[in-house]
């Protein structure tokens, strides 16, 4: 599956392949010990957000199910 | 605004299904979808998994419909937000277009629990608020694309059969990364 930003395909796999993986035999298995995936997460974003960015995809906030770690307490 | 709903039972178990539902694309079903990003993935403090995605797909809108339709755009975008509870066993979808949003609104939520009577097999509920906006054909249009999502939720229940067919033999890994 190609990513939005043609030139973030194979950082996109690179990562999946790691999520993938963790969250078949980690996360559903009940272990909670760290994130594998968090380096190579890292530069694949870097590239998606420039590709949205550049394409002008209207992403404005990412928070639209329920309350977010990043909005303040009201 | 029309609201359709739908409910679907895989044979398979629950964790099976969610593993496909999470690689859902690409697959044969779905050749419209031609592009999918995690834009954000977390755990909250109840250890659920969010994660945000961007799909995008491709319908093959000639330019003179999307000039009519004032989209610069070949694709249209959808964001996903989901919640996997593996506690509870719920994994949760719910997405939104963010192109043609001046035309039509189509907000879906998607609902994988094991079925109620049998632990072994998963119930999918699908529900769907669909208004298209400013036209006077709308409850007209609204029913159209009620009897798409019925089409496209077979499709789509096809995919996720497909995607745990085809990923029975893969789950050994060649080598211990960690």
């Amino acid at each position: 599956m190609n990513s939005v930003g043609e030139a973030c395909t194979e950082l996109k796999r690179e990562y999946d392949q790691c999520f993938n993986r963790w969250f078949a035999e980690k996360f559903l298995k009940g272990d909670r010990s760290g994130d594998p995936c968090t380096d190579s997460f890292r530069k694949y974003q870097r590239c998606v957000q420039k590709a949205i960015r550049d394409k002008d995809i209207p992403i404005d906030g990412v928070d639209f199910m329920g309350p977010s770690k990043d909005k303040p307490e009201s | 605004m029309k609201i359709w709903s739908t409910e679907h039972v895989f044979s398979y178990p629950w964790e099976t299904v969610i593993k496909a539902a999470m690689r859902k694309y690409p697959n044969p079903m779905n050749p419209n979808v031609v592009g999918v990003d995690v834009l954000d993935r977390s755990l909250d403090e109840e250890g659920r998994l969010h994660s945000h995605r961007l799909l995008s797909t491709e319908w093959g809108l000639p330019s003179i419909v999307r000039a009519i339709l004032g989209t610069s755009h070949t694709q249209t975008y959808v964001k996903e937000h989901s919640i996997v509870d593996p506690e509870e066993k719920k994994m949760e979808l719910c997405s939104t277009n963010i192109t043609l949003t001046n035309l039509i609104s189509v907000d879906e939520r998607l609902l994988y629990r094991p079925h109620p009577d049998n632990p072994e097999v998963t119930v999918l509920t699908q529900e769907a608020i669909i208004t298209v906006k400013g036209v006077s054909l709308s409850s007209y249009l609204e029913g159209m694309m009620a009897r798409r999502m019925s089409a496209n939720a077979r499709k789509g229940w096809d995919a996720i059969e497909w995607i745990i067919q085809n990923s029975e033999r893969e789950n050994v890994p060649l080598c211990d990364l960690y």
